[in-house]
């Protein structure tokens, strides 16, 4: 606090050394712009207070140093008390403009602050809300239909023909399977933001966990042509099976989501830079531009108030290939179709399965 | 109904459960006995003698797993442990305790049908009347002559390959976990070395497989273990995500 009126006396000194080293070159007027200038200085560094001590010292050192006769406070020519109350006068409203703005700003800068935090609380908000609303709806929706069916089926069962009776058994068995689905990746999407994901690597050859999620997926992908030409020779890859398989699980459910029926679905892998590179494509539409980096994220959906899904999948999946190590991207294909390309480490060496001799 | 058909014990403490069983077991020909609690299930399988137990896990008065060595202990009728808990680690323990399959709940009627069929049978075999020839779509499995066949032609296997194909086949349907593979097909010593075990079914498909990366007659229960199809059909409950 008062290193700022030290350094205000040491700066009307210097302002006044100055001029009396360059009092030859200078005329009078030229010196009170110099004081005007250091009281500009002090009122925007320094402040009010210090600028209004800046105006109070450099009118008497002006008059003291520069107005003859030189070194008394005695003023000889009356035009000078001019000079004097206009310095002082200018140097009161410059400190009081500059002292102002300072104010403007700190206030400006405090309530840019509270916006931001406001901001960020209202996002928060609206994402928490957005987050509930999406889930809520995911649950309702098949709850409803169940709901709806069923009380269907109890009360008006005389009333209906019994294709509608089967189609209302359809709608709870297909509906009551999206809940379940639902609430399983509900629970894996929190075990993975939890970080409760325990990676239980063992040795596993590729094929078996593509094999076991296409095995799971038949019926869905029947009538699909599948190509997944693995090559033999792909090392063993040390790898969380269960959470793996999910992986595929999910890329391929996707895959059969969102393309037609009967469009091809292909799955390659080769080793690359101590790599595995595995890729899941498709011939459906592809994905918007732009979407390529959104499609991993929580409860984001292409087609919003797409029936399907509830946009979990993918964030599992970039969860799971994540806690591998690994790396999940997305791209649409310059043939057409969605690419899932996963890279994951070749870590470790692989254990020797001892042969045996044919018989 | 001419003859009373098989009777199934269910212990499960659930009474929509219960009701859900009752219903669709009674109406495809079972006869059902139900149980609330551990103590009294224990007491109807003495007492009834049931060809089948559907044992649910979480009972209120036992831990299900105990349950089940402990009815084991006794019983040589087949267990299908029904649960909640979805993760393979309690399929592995349950199985390993000497369950004959796993169901996650929640599941269909027609895959309880299917693996109450499935168990049935074994339990058949196991009284004597041994299945020698297990056939699914191409491939033919001849236990008594020691021939594997597919489209016809005579495959060569391995011996490992061999006794890891007659393993799975005689208990066709069933699912087997990696440990009780090891066990019979390496021996005891080996019951951690799962890679091996994965190793070779990747061989043995690539024999008896069309698109190894496909298959279509030994199928794999991720985390769990593996198990021979005794369908060819896709088996419509287990293409969900039903962990």
């Amino acid at each position: 606090m008062w290193s700022r009126y030290l350094a205000t006396v040491a700066l009307v000194a210097l302002a006044t050394a100055t001029g009396v080293l360059l009092r030859g070159h200078l005329a009078p007027p030229d010196l009170v712009m110099l004081y005007l200038l250091v009281v500009c200085i002090i009122a925007t560094q320094f402040g009010r207070g210090p600028s209004l001590l800046a105006c109070a010292l450099s009118v008497p050192a002006f008059d003291y140093f520069f107005v003859p006769p030189f070194h008394t406070f005695v003023v000889a020519d009356e035009r000078y008390l001019l000079t004097f109350a206009t310095l002082f006068v200018v140097g009161l409203l410059v400190s009081a403009l500059t002292s102002r703005v300072r104010t403007q700003e700190r206030e400006a800068t405090e309530r840019e602050k509270r916006t931001a935090a406001a901001e960020l609380r209202a996002r928060t908000e609206e994402m928490r809300s957005s987050l509930l609303s999406a889930v809520s709806h995911d649950l309702r929706t098949p709850l409803a239909a169940i709901t709806g069916a069923a009380t269907t089926l109890r009360e008006a069962h005389r009333d209906i023909s019994d294709a509608q009776r089967a189609e209302l058994a359809d709608t709870i068995c297909e509906e009551a399977e999206r809940l379940e689905r639902f609430v399983v990746n509900l629970l894996e999407m929190t075990r993975l933001q939890a970080g409760a994901l325990e990676v239980k690597r063992e040795w596993v050859p590729l094929e078996e966990l593509v094999g076991s999620a296409l095995t799971r997926l038949e019926a869905r992908l029947e009538g699909r042509p599948v190509h997944a030409p693995l090559p033999a020779d792909l090392p063993l890859i040390s790898v969380d099976p269960v959470l793996l398989e999910q992986v595929f699980f999910n890329l391929l459910d996707n895959a059969a989501k969102h393309t037609p029926p009967t469009t091809p679905v292909e799955i390659s892998a080769r080793v690359a830079d101590r790599q595995l590179v595995i890729e899941v494509s498709d011939r459906g539409p592809g994905l918007p531009p732009g979407a390529e980096s959104r499609v991993f994220e929580k409860f984001y959906r292409v087609a919003p108030g797409g029936a399907r899904g509830a946009g979990l999948g993918l964030a599992i999946c970039r969860g799971i290939v994540e806690a591998h190590g690994g790396t999940i991207t997305a791209r649409t294909r310059p043939e057409g179709g969605a690419a899932f390309r996963i890279a994951l480490p070749l870590t470790g060496e692989a254990p020797v399965v001892p042969a045996e001799l044919p018989a | 109904m001419s003859a009373p058909g098989p009777l199934v014990l269910v212990i499960e403490d659930e009474p929509q459960m219960r009701r859900f069983l009752r219903a669709s077991l009674t109406s495809h020909g079972f006869q059902v006995v139900e149980a609330a609690a551990a103590k009294e299930g224990t007491a109807l399988a003495t007492s009834h003698n049931p060809e089948v137990i559907l044992l649910d896990l979480g009972l209120p008065d036992a831990d299900g797993m105990a349950l089940t060595r402990e009815l084991r202990g006794w019983a040589r009728m087949p267990i299908i442990v029904i649960s909640a808990r979805g993760r393979e680690a309690d399929k592995v323990e349950a199985l390993d305790a000497g369950a004959d399959d796993y169901l996650t709940k929640p599941f269909g009627v027609n895959e309880l049908l299917a693996r109450i069929r499935v168990a049935l049978r074994h339990a058949q075999q196991a009284r004597g009347a041994t299945q020698t020839v297990v056939e699914i779509g191409p491939l033919r499995v001849d236990l008594g002559r020691r021939e594997v066949t597919l489209d016809g032609q005579e495959l060569h296997l391995t011996p490992i390959e061999y006794r890891l194909l007659t393993l799975l086949a005689s208990h066709a349907g069933k699912v087997l976990t990696h440990r009780q593979i090891l066990n019979e097909v390496w021996g005891p010593g080996h019951a951690d070395q799962t890679h091996y075990l994965r190793v070779y079914m990747a061989q043995l498909r690539r024999k008896i497989e069309r698109d190894p990366a496909r298959p279509k007659l030994l199928s794999t229960e991720p985390g769990v273990g593996y198990r021979f199809r005794d369908r060819l059909e896709p088996e419509k409950r287990r293409e969900e995500g039903n962990r």
